[in-house]
Order: structure tokens, then sequence, then C-alpha cells
């Protein structure tokens, strides 16, 4: 964590600046437009306290203008017995709160990160500061301490700064990667199983797949860009925002060429979580073929499957990580 | 890395550190973190889902071990999150009493779950759809009397059509169930917001005779007016040939519900249907 404390203070100054440009402008990469901000701060009391003990910056202006009366109330009328609120004085420079205040925000805050990733939104810190840390600003870095312990001690789940440039964290899995368990439960298995035959196809082809590629591709499942699906809806709209939107897929413009065309690349959240050789194993069901019939996708997934045991032996199992459903 | 060596530590540490507790703390294994990951990751799960999620995690992480009978194995990870403020909670759905599982925050006492997914307006509407449901006698709101409500909505503008949609964004992420044109709270719904909807309406709320859990749909007593789950019609009248009511001890004028049986679940599943004719809003 003594790398992540250092950015944590580049941080944690950078978010003064930039938290209240969030308010005034959509912001960065996956951030939901000002009025769901808003109602964040409106609907959530562990957000932030309310009210009095929050004099701090970090209070956004719209909980001022548009959310009285009714969830104003409710905040305040439901906040009645919260223990943090009395303590905490709306001075500028508070006195360190009790540790048991600490513990409460590192929990707040553990929850607000497990929500996001399970709504795959972007973690973003100024967003972690605005709505959860609030006017405990100035003990942010041991309330990420522990909450990230208590993330990895829990659930197996590091919280990890992905991008001091953009500030972004993701949680990401300390357990061993057999991220497509997701596979096992039917309810994920469509989206699932759509975003591996795009990744498969430009695996296979080993550079970006053109999108009329990936078409061709979908059409075999009975997917057309124009008609709407009754699991997916709008599969195009779903391949070309949604998924990239959760940094699965890349969708970019093929340069130098008119008329215009796209193509699919893997996105750098697919590189984190899905293996080659998990690919294969894909390939290898869907087209009831041994892995090695595309022998140096193989190669290159047996090298990579080697990579990873080096790093960390203790977590990787070579095991079919396609589980049966 | 710094990290990577203090984590795998604390991989395979025994008891888990509570607040304050004298009770005892269950041990976390990787089997444990894995099935809290999942379970965290679909949001709410029925019971087949878990069981089949926890034999997946044994079979990952430890299959030598014997599973652990799935009650026991939950309340041994509750213990360990009691101390912050979070819980595997274990729900019924309404209507046909089948068990249903969700990590709930229970510090937290408000909509905020679903205030990242959705905008202002959203939000507004569906606390509007939340209150029609909560008043009402059958715990079903008509599209009609929802969508009257879209000029009083906080924040942008939304026209009647776009509320449409946007209940049907609802019902995608199981916040709402829609049935012939009414809309009802989906169980995930209930078992994520009981607390912020007793704290909230703590008149106009309904509660259960029999669990005195929050009440939706149910059926109630015509003398004396108290209110029971159907499933919790099921069980406390199974077997019984002259079912009187708990409380006024007068005869009792609805259908009986079956049981929920989940053997009996999975051998039908193609005949579902059949089921829903007993599932008639007895009110």
């Amino acid at each position: 964590m003594s790398e992540q404390s250092k950015d944590v203070c580049d941080l944690i100054s950078a978010a003064e600046a930039s938290s209240s440009e969030a308010h005034r402008s959509p912001g960065g990469p996956g951030e939901p437009s000002p009025s769901a901000s808003q109602a964040a701060t409106l609907a959530g009391p562990e957000s932030r306290p309310s009210g009095p003990t929050d004099g701090s910056l970090a209070s956004p202006p719209p909980q001022a203008s548009s959310e009285e009366g009714d969830p104003k109330a409710l905040q305040q009328a439901t906040e009645g017995g919260r223990a943090h609120q009395a303590p905490t004085a709306a001075q500028p420079a508070p006195a360190p709160p009790a540790p048991a205040q600490l513990v409460q925000k590192a929990h707040e805050l553990m929850w607000y990160v497990l929500v996001k990733d399970q709504k795959r939104m972007i973690i973003w810190f100024p967003d972690m500061v605005k709505d959860v840390i609030g006017s405990y600003k100035k003990w942010c870095r041991s309330i990420l301490r522990r909450t990230s312990l208590i993330l990895a001690r829990v659930f197996g789940l590091h919280l990890r700064l992905t991008s001091l440039h953009t500030m972004e964290f993701s949680l990401v899995k300390a357990l061993e990667p057999e991220e497509l368990d997701r596979v096992a439960l039917s309810n994920r298995m469509p989206m699932t199983g759509l975003l591996l035959m795009i990744l498969s196809l430009i695996y296979v082809k080993g550079r970006g797949a053109r999108e009329s590629a990936v078409w061709n591709v979908l059409r075999i499942l009975g997917l057309r860009p124009w008609k709407k699906h009754s699991t997916f809806g709008d599969v195009r709209r779903l391949i070309t925002e949604e998924f990239v939107r959760q940094n699965y897929l890349k969708y970019q413009r093929v340069p130098h060429v008119e008329p215009p065309e796209y193509e699919f690349f893997w996105g750098s959240r697919a590189s984190r979580e899905i293996t080659k050789m998990q690919i294969m194993e894909f390939l290898a069901r869907v087209f009831k073929k041994d892995p090695q019939a595309w022998p140096s996708r193989y190669r290159e997934a047996l090298e990579e499957a080697r990579a990873l045991r080096e790093a960390d032996p203790t977590a990787y199992c070579p095991r079919s990580s396609v589980s049966e459903d | 890395m710094e990290e990577g060596r203090a984590e795998r530590r604390r991989r395979t540490e025994a008891p888990s550190h509570t607040q304050g507790g004298t009770r005892r703390a269950g041990v976390m294994t990787d089997v444990h973190r894995r099935f809290l990951q999942l379970l965290m990751t679909h949001g709410v799960l029925e019971e087949w889902d878990v069981r089949r999620l926890q034999n997946h995690c044994y079979r990952v992480h430890d299959r030598t071990a014997a599973v652990e009978e799935l009650e026991d194995f939950i309340n041994n990870i509750n213990s360990v999150l009691e101390s912050l403020y979070i819980e595997i909670k274990k729900g019924a759905t309404e209507d046909d009493g089948r068990p249903v599982y969700a990590l709930v925050n229970l510090a937290t006492t408000s909509v905020s779950k679903m205030a990242s997914d959705f905008a202002e307006n959203e939000l507004d509407l569906f606390r509007k759809a939340l209150e029609l449901i909560i008043d009402s006698e059958t715990g079903f709101a008509s599209s009609t009397n929802i969508l009257n409500l879209v000029d009083q909505l906080k924040g942008k503008k939304m026209r009647k059509k776009e509320a449409e949609q946007v209940l049907q964004k609802f019902v995608q992420n199981k916040w709402l169930i829609e049935k012939e044109g009414e809309f009802t709270l989906h169980s995930r719904a209930i078992l994520e917001m009981e607390q912020y909807i007793r704290e909230t309406y703590p008149d106009a709320v309904k509660i259960c005779n029999i669990c005195h859990s929050l009440l939706i749909q149910g059926q109630s007593c015509e003398t004396c007016g108290i209110r029971m789950h159907l499933p919790c019609v099921a069980k406390y009248f199974q077997s019984n040939s002259e079912p009187r009511c708990p409380h006024c001890n007068d005869y009792w004028p609805h259908e009986i519900p079956e049981v929920f049986d989940p053997e009996k679940e999975r051998e039908a599943s193609t005949s579902k249907a059949n089921r829903k004719s007993l599932r008639s809003r007895q009110h």
C-alpha cells in the first residue's frame, strides 16, 4: 500500500481542484450525468454526513438546490440515530475524528466501491471523495488503507489505482483468474458468451476485427445490427457502447479507409480478466475442436499461462475455467 | 510486491477480527471470498443458483473439503460481515415463496444502491411508484397511475413514453416486477430496501403477521385485517383443513397456496405455467 499512499496524496490535491469541476461538467470516463450524481447525494445518508456536519469544501452545490423538503428531511430524520454525526464539528479545521468514525467511513467506502464495481462503473477518486469521504478528506489515506485491507481480507479483492492520470481505481480479483465462473451461472451467460465470441474472434485474427467481420460471426447467432434481440436488446449499442464503456472492448476507426470503417480490439479490462487459455478453451467448446487446432494461438496461450504461473506460482491453476452450466 | 505478499498472508489467516463482538467469528477462506465476490456480482440469486455457486467455489479452491451445509456456510460468512454492517440476507419471493439471497448493506437507509444507475428524475419515478405500491391494497400499482405522476417528478421533464421505458429498465434491473400492466416490488428491492421502506413509510407499511417482515403482496383477514405473505399462509395452514385467522379465529376465506418445494420445482420446471394460476391476488 506504500506506493498507493504516495499516489493518494497526489490524488487528494488533484481531487480538490477537480471536485469543484465535477459538478459543472459531465466529467470523466463513464461518469453519469450531473443529475445522476445529484441523485446519489440526495439518496444516501451514508454517502456523506448531511447538514451541519458537512462544512467542508467537498459538499457540492447541488445539495442546496433542488433536493430540499422531502428527501433532505428524510435524510436528516433517518440520520437522527447515527453516531458519527454528533462529534464531527463544522469547523474548517476539525479535530481528528474518533477511530470508530474512520472505521465507519471505511465501511461506507467499501460498499460504495463494491456497488460501483457491480454496476461495472468507473471508480473515480474525486467521486469517492465527494460521495463518501466528504469532510474526512484529510484522513483519506487511512480510510483508503483500511478499506483496501477489508476488501482483501473479506472479499479477496484488491482496490488498485489503475491510472494516476485519470484517477481511476478498480477492483482486481486477487484470486486466480477464474473470471469465467460467471459463465457458471446462467443469468450472466448470454452476455459473457457474446463478449467471448467477439474477443475470441479478435484473438484468433491476431489483430483488430473489423466490424463487418464481427457481424458475420454474430449473424450465426441470429444477431443483426438493426434487429432488437429478446435478450440483448440493441446489440449494436451493446457491443459498440456498453462493452466499450466497461473496457472489455475498444471500438476504433480504421485509419485511412473511406468510407469509414471501424474495428474492435480487446479492452484493458478484458486483458486483465480473461486469459488466452480461457479463450482457447471457449473456442474448443464452441467449435468442438481441440485448442491445438489453432497452433500459433495455442502456443501464445501456453506462453501467457507460463508467465502467469511464474509471476505467482501459488495462484494459477491450469484448469478449465469455462465451467459447465 | 508488498501488497501481494501481505495479501497472501491474509489469505490463509484464520479467525477474522470482529469489532467489539464476543461472538465467535467465522473463518474466511478463498472459498468464502470467491462466493462473496460472485454473489455481489449477481446482485440477487435464487437458492438453487446459490447452491451451484457454493459448489463451484469449493471445486475451484478446495476440492477435497466437504461442502458445508448452506445455512451454516452463510452464517459463517455473516459472522465475519457483521462488523462491516453488511449481510447475506435471505428472503423469499412473495408470490410463490422461492428463497432468494442478496448481499445487503444494513447501514444504508435509502435507495442509494440504485442511485448510481439512474438519473434524478428516474429515481424520483421509482420513489413515486414505490409509494403507490405501498399504499395500495393489493401491493400493485397500475402503469396508468404511475405515469400520471410524471409531471410531479424532480429533475428533467420526463414524457410518459420515456417513463414507460424507465419502468421497463426497473424491471430489467430487478427492482420492479410487472404483471398485466401493474407493477410491484421485486424480491431484490424488498431485500435491499426493507429497512428504508419501514423507516420512510412507517404508517403506510404493511407487516406480515407470521414472519413480521415487510409485506407488499399477501392475503388479509376480512374481519380483523391482519395480513400474511402467501408463502407464510402456505406454511401456517399446511395440511389444515379448516384454516382460521391466527388473530381473530374467524374462518380464513382465501385459497391456501402450496408450500414451495424445490424438488417438485425442478421436475416441473416446464409446467411452471400451471403454478402461476395459484398466484392470484387474493384481496
